[in-house]
């Protein structure tokens, strides 16, 4: 039986609308960037579909890296750690989560500096005057939520 | 006085300790970028840049191709076709001497154009074929040797998730990088089905000869590969003639799959959404580490180590062969105890200036970068592969397994050579689609 065929595990209500929002965005990507395809061999123009996939991809891809924290799954490099003794692994793990919050912490501050400078210029794609505001938001909220939870998995592994 | 080129070599040291130390790839690569940038420039430009790339990269078209392509894969995997490759070239090969081994090679390249990925294809492709080829007596070490070495062709088969994250990284062509890797990984399988059939002739008890399926049997099996291996030939083949751009190429790719899903009636909510989930997971890894791995390369061009390194090539006259044998010995240490990505990430920046010093293709340098970074997948100490077949496979040690991979190693050693010499190799088919 592959994986498949099996239930998704049942995620809590935060990854359920990261689920429902990134799947959204990422289909809704997928389905614009097709049409266009079609429209040029067939013969319709679809106006601004890279503008439309772009602002998908930002809610797509800002879900992605929110789910990616949650679910723990940031790639590290295993080969020196795990031969390490279990006082030191735990420190490393500290260390670990220390730079993954300080990673995103940093990530958060640039992302809101740019923000705020473009705020008063009511910034907005070419074609479709699509407002860019939103988007930076919504990217500022998963760099915001990602540093949270890896402050609360910091303090957890402290107190462990 | 802070010398740039002194703090560019110190943060890459930096950097290659933290990497050990099981600090998260992305987290390293920005946090030192960042704090390398504070140093040279200011900690305001610094803060600045990181949040521009970091908004730039989510919102970039062309880096779109990246979560297409895996959701295209997942929702092929979602259709069952895990073990349909390897099942299709055992009913043509298994009565051959060592033929399930050379099937598993196919396998391999069938399953590792739709995962795009060597850990990927391994894990899958060994599940099947390994208890296969137990059953039909084949030497446990022997068989898992094929399979680890041939699940590497999963990181260079296109529409591979290496080269993509190569051509972000290095702005290249993926098209062309896609069209480049297409002889490499051919000649790369053919290299290792001569491995077996010579092993096989040397010691016969390696890989004994099974029974043979008739033509009815075979041609009934191709049935299960041929809507997936026509929608991969459809996408790659498109992309490479001009039909389509990468991220277009992808969003047909996964248009095609949800219709092979649908005609194969396994198109169920659950079967979405678990193709979606793993997609936009595995996606927020490898964007976290994209987005650390542009700052650090931001970090390393106001460096001007780059410059420097590319200097002292020019100065020492060294020849390009020189220095890419020279390149091939770094990248392989460093690939024994890094992982592909890392590697990749790591030294991208570094190496693609020198590549351009010595006259040489940045798209030939893609190509040579990624199957170094495969071999790097089945030599010690790392060998994730090894490790992969040893999860699944637990009475097989993980000694037998280097040992079975030895002569496949030894091939890949003079196909990297030939690649080297011959650049043409991968060049050659980019250039007819000019």
């Amino acid at each position: 039986m592959d994986i498949h065929d099996q239930q998704p595990p049942r995620p809590g209500p935060v990854l359920r609308f990261l689920l429902i929002v990134g799947s959204g965005g990422l289909l809704l990507a997928m389905a614009t960037d097709a049409l266009a395809v079609l429209g040029r061999h067939v013969g319709f123009a679809v106006n601004g579909a890279i503008e439309i996939f772009q602002m998908c991809a930002v809610v797509a891809l800002s879900s992605a890296i929110l789910i990616a924290t949650l679910a723990e799954r940031h790639a590290a490099v295993d080969l020196l750690a795990g031969r390490l003794s279990p006082g030191t692994q735990r420190g490393l793990a500290i260390a670990g989560r220390v730079a993954a919050l300080a990673a995103f912490v940093v990530l958060g501050i640039g992302s809101a500096w740019v923000t705020a400078d473009l705020w008063p210029t009511s910034e907005m794609t070419e074609q479709l005057a699509i407002p860019l505001r939103g988007f930076r938001l919504f990217w500022l909220a998963a760099c915001t939520c990602a540093a949270i939870h890896s402050a609360i998995a910091l303090i957890r592994e402290v107190r462990r | 006085m802070i010398y740039p080129e002194i703090v560019g070599v110190l943060a890459f040291l930096i950097l290659l300790a933290i990497l050990l130390l099981r600090v998260p790839i992305g987290a390293a690569l920005a946090l030192v970028g960042m704090v390398g940038l504070a140093l040279l420039i200011s900690p305001e430009a610094a803060l600045i840049k990181s949040g521009v790339i970091a908004f730039d990269t989510v919102s970039r078209y062309e880096l779109g191709v990246l979560p297409l392509f895996m959701l295209m894969a997942q929702l092929c995997f979602a259709a069952g076709a895990s073990g349909d490759f390897f099942a299709v070239a055992a009913k043509f090969l298994g009565h051959r001497r060592g033929g399930l081994a050379m099937a598993s090679i196919g396998g391999c390249a069938g399953f590792g154009a739709i995962s795009g990925s060597s850990l990927a294809t391994v894990a899958t492709v060994s599940a099947v074929a390994l208890p296969e080829m137990r059953r039909a007596g084949y030497r446990p070490g022997f068989a898992a040797g094929a399979l680890a070495a041939g699940g590497t062709l999963g990181s260079l088969t296109p529409p591979s998730g290496a080269l993509i994250v190569y051509g972000i990284i290095a702005e290249q062509s993926i098209g062309k990088l896609f069209g480049a890797a297409i002889v490499p990984v051919v000649t790369q399988a053919l290299f290792y089905i001569a491995v077996i059939a010579l092993m096989c002739r040397l010691r016969p008890e390696l890989g004994p000869v099974g029974p043979r399926a008739t033509w009815r049997e075979r041609i009934a099996s191709l049935r299960h590969v041929l809507d997936i291996a026509a929608l991969i030939l459809f996408v790659v083949g498109g992309l490479i003639v001009g039909w389509f751009t990468p991220t277009e190429a992808a969003s047909v790719g996964c248009v095609g799959a949800l219709i092979i899903l649908a005609l194969r009636r396994r198109f169920t909510p659950a079967a979405l959404a678990t193709a979606l989930y793993e997609t936009l997971k595995t996606t927020g890894m490898i964007y976290l580490i994209v987005i650390g791995a542009l700052i650090f390369s931001t970090f390393v061009s106001v460096t001007g180590v780059t410059e420097h390194l590319s200097g002292l090539v020019h100065a020492a006259g060294a020849s390009p062969m020189l220095a890419v044998i020279v390149m091939a010995l770094v990248l392989l240490v460093l690939g024994s105890f890094l992982d592909g990505l890392a590697l990749m990430l790591l030294m991208t920046p570094i190496l693609l200036p020198i590549v351009g010093t010595l006259g040489l293709s940045p798209i030939w340098f893609g190509i040579f970068l990624v199957r170094t970074m495969e071999i790097g997948f089945v030599h010690p100490p790392l060998g994730f592969n090894v490790y992969v077949i040893h999860a699944g496979a637990r009475d097989i040690s993980v000694g037998s397994i280097f040992r079975g991979i030895v002569p496949f190693l030894l091939s890949d050693f003079v196909h990297l050579a030939l690649l080297i010499a011959f650049p043409v190799i991968a060049l050659w088919l980019p250039g007819l689609a000019r």
